[in-house]
C-alpha cells in the first residue's frame, strides 16, 4: 500500500475518474488520524494533501493551498470544530468547498448540528476506508462537475454579452437616425429589445441618393443565437443588393427571398417591411413579405396597411408587389414586429393588432410628437419588461 | 399543441390543436415521424382546433410541405379559423400550399 505508485483503487474496485489534481486538506489534531486519513485518500487516487494541526491555521491553509475539500474533526480545536466550520463556510472563498466533518459521537442531533453549521456530510468514526473514500470522492467528483458547468457558464456569458453588443451595432444609432431625419424632414424613433441576449431582428434606415429614405425592418423566424446569425446574414445581403432595389421595395425582397432561399435551411425564414419614404412625393413606398401590418396615422386617424406577401426563405422565385400610400406632412407610420402584437398580458391575452392600434391611440392623445416611448412605457405596463420574442418598433413622422 | 392521427387507406388526417409556438418543435418532430407513407398517401392538417400560430408554427407547415414534397405525398391545410387563418393570408400560403376551408 505504499508503493511508488499506489493504485486508483481499493478492493480491488475502480473508483472512477482520476482526482490527481485535487487538493484536499485534513485538519484533526490526532497524528494517528491525520496519517490514517491520508493514506484512505491516497488509495482514492488523491496525492495533493495538506494538514492542519491547530484551528488558527486552518483558514491560512485552505486559502493556500486552494483547497477543493476539507475533512474536519467535530472535537478539532477543542470541541471547536463546529464553531470552525460555520466560519469557514462564512467565508465567501470557501462557500462552495465541500466539507467533509468526522465525529466519534454519532448521534442524529450532533450531525444535525454539523449539517447546519454547513457541513456537506458527516462520517463517523472510526472511519471506514471504503466509505470516506466514496464519500470524498462523491463530494469532489460533484465540485468538478459544478465547477465544469460554472466555466461553461461564464464562457458562454461573455460570448452572449459580445454577440450582444455586436448585434446592437448592427442597428443604426440613435444620433446617425436623428441626423438623417433632421436632414429629410422627418422625426424618427426606435426600440430594440431581445428577449435572450441576441435575438432575430433587425431594422435599419439608409438615405438615397435621391434624397429619399428607405427603412427596412425584419424578423428571422424563432429567437436566440439561430436567429441572431440569420439576422447577420441578411445584414450581409442587404449591403450587396443590386443597384436601384434600395428604390425599388418589391426588388429588395425578390433579391433578397432569392438569396436567402440559397442559404437558410427548410423551416427557417425572415417577415419583412421596406419602405421607401418620398416627401418631394408626399407618399410611401413599400414592399412586404408576410410582416405584422405597419400603422399608418394620418388626418383621417390610425389604420393597419397591407402586409401580405411571401416570406422571405422558404419559396424560391416568390413575387413581391409594390404599394403607394400618401405620406404628407403631420402622417406617420409605425413599423413593429410580432414580439409587440404577440406579446401577452398577466390574464394570457395577446395584445393584438386592435389592441396595438388602442395603444397608438393613446399615446398619441398624451404625446402626439413623440407617441413611441409613450406607447412603449404603456406596453411595459401591461406586458412587462420580460419578453417571450425579440421586439423591435420604428416610428416615422413627417414633420 | 396537441394533435391525434386518424389514418384511412388514402389518407392520414392530423388534428392539431392549442398554440403552435417555438415551444412546439419537439412534438412538430413526432407529428413530421407521420409522413411515412407511401407516395401519393394524402396527409392533411385539421387545424379547426388551433387558435394560435407564430412564426415559428409557420415554419413547421413549411417544414411539413417539404417532407411531403420530397416523400411524394399530398399535403393539404384545412380548417384554419380566425387568426391563423388570417397569418396564411399575411404570408400569401395560399399559393405555395394547398390549403381548404
Amino acid at each position: 500500500m505504499t508503493g511508488a505508485s499506489p493504485p486508483n483503487s481499493l478492493y480491488g474496485i475502480d473508483l472512477g475518474i482520476p482526482l490527481d489534481e485535487r487538493r484536499v486538506v485534513i485538519a484533526d489534531e490526532s497524528a494517528f488520524n491525520r496519517k490514517t486519513l491520508a493514506r484512505f485518500l491516497q488509495w482514492a487516487g488523491i496525492r495533493r494533501v495538506e494538514f492542519a494541526a491547530d484551528a488558527d491555521a486552518v483558514l491560512g491553509t485552505l486559502e493556500r493551498f486552494d483547497a477543493d475539500l476539507l475533512i474536519l474533526d467535530t472535537t478539532f480545536g477543542g470541541h471547536d470544530g463546529i464553531p470552525l466550520c460555520r466560519r469557514i463556510r462564512q467565508d465567501p472563498r470557501f462557500r462552495d468547498m465541500p466539507i467533509v466533518m468526522q465525529s466519534a459521537l454519532n448521534s442524529d442531533h450532533l450531525r444535525t448540528v454539523c449539517f447546519q453549521a454547513g457541513a456537506t456530510d458527516v462520517i463517523s468514526k472510526p472511519v471506514n476506508p471504503g466509505e470516506c473514500i466514496a464519500r470524498v470522492r462523491y463530494h469532489l467528483e460533484r465540485r468538478a462537475l459544478v465547477q465544469e458547468l460554472r466555466s461553461f457558464r461564464e464562457r458562454i456569458e461573455r460570448d452572449l454579452r459580445q454577440a450582444r453588443a455586436m448585434q446592437l451595432a448592427l442597428v443604426p444609432e440613435p444620433a446617425a437616425v436623428a441626423a438623417l431625419a433632421e436632414r429629410r424632414g422627418l422625426a424618427v424613433d426606435a426600440v430594440f429589445r431581445s428577449s435572450d441576449e441576441v435575438g432575430g431582428d433587425f431594422w435599419t434606415i439608409v438615405e438615397l441618393d435621391d434624397g429619399r429614405v428607405g427603412l427596412f425592418a425584419a424578423d428571422l423566424s424563432g429567437h436566440g443565437i439561430a436567429a441572431a446569425i440569420n439576422a447577420f446574414r441578411l445584414h450581409t445581403l442587404l449591403a450587396r443588393v443590386p443597384e436601384g432595389a434600395l428604390a425599388d421595395p418589391a426588388l429588395l425582397l425578390h433579391d433578397l427571398n432569392g438569396r436567402l432561399n440559397e442559404i437558410l435551411p427548410v423551416g427557417q425564414f425572415a417577415t419583412a417591411f421596406y419602405g421607401v419614404f418620398d416627401t418631394a412625393a408626399d407618399q410611401l413606398l413599400y414592399a412586404a413579405a408576410g410582416t405584422t401590418s405597419p400603422i399608418l396615422g394620418n388626418a383621417a386617424g390610425l389604420r393597419a396597411i397591407d402586409s401580405a406577401g411571401p416570406l422571405l426563405g422558404p419559396f424560391a422565385g416568390a413575387e413581391y408587389e409594390n404599394r403607394v400610400e400618401p405620406f404628407r406632412p403631420g402622417d406617420h407610420l409605425l413599423v413593429y414586429s410580432d414580439g409587440v402584437t404577440e406579446a401577452r398580458d398577466a390574464f394570457d391575452r395577446m395584445l393584438g393588432e386592435a389592441g396595438l392600434l388602442d395603444l397608438m391611440a393613446r399615446a398619441l392623445a398624451a404625446a402626439p410628437e413623440r407617441p413611441l416611448h409613450r406607447l412603449m412605457a404603456d406596453f411595459d405596463a401591461d406586458h412587462g419588461q420580460r419578453l417571450r420574442d425579440d421586439l423591435t418598433a420604428i416610428w416615422v413622422a413627417r414633420r | 399543441m396537441e394533435f391525434t392521427v386518424k389514418d384511412s387507406p388514402n389518407a392520414t388526417e392530423l388534428f392539431l390543436s392549442g398554440r403552435m409556438t417555438f415551444a412546439d418543435h419537439d412534438k412538430f418532430r413526432t407529428l413530421i415521424a407521420t409522413f411515412d407513407r407511401p407516395a401519393g398517401h394524402g396527409m392533411v392538417f385539421d387545424l379547426s382546433g388551433v387558435e394560435f400560430v407564430d412564426s415559428s408554427g409557420l415554419g413547421m407547415f413549411i417544414i411539413a410541405r417539404d417532407t411531403a414534397q420530397k416523400k411524394n405525398l399530398e399535403f393539404t391545410i384545412r380548417g384554419a379559423r380566425d387568426e391563423v387563418k388570417r397569418l396564411f393570408t399575411i404570408a400569401k400560403f395560399n399559393k405555395m400550399f394547398n390549403i381548404v376551408d
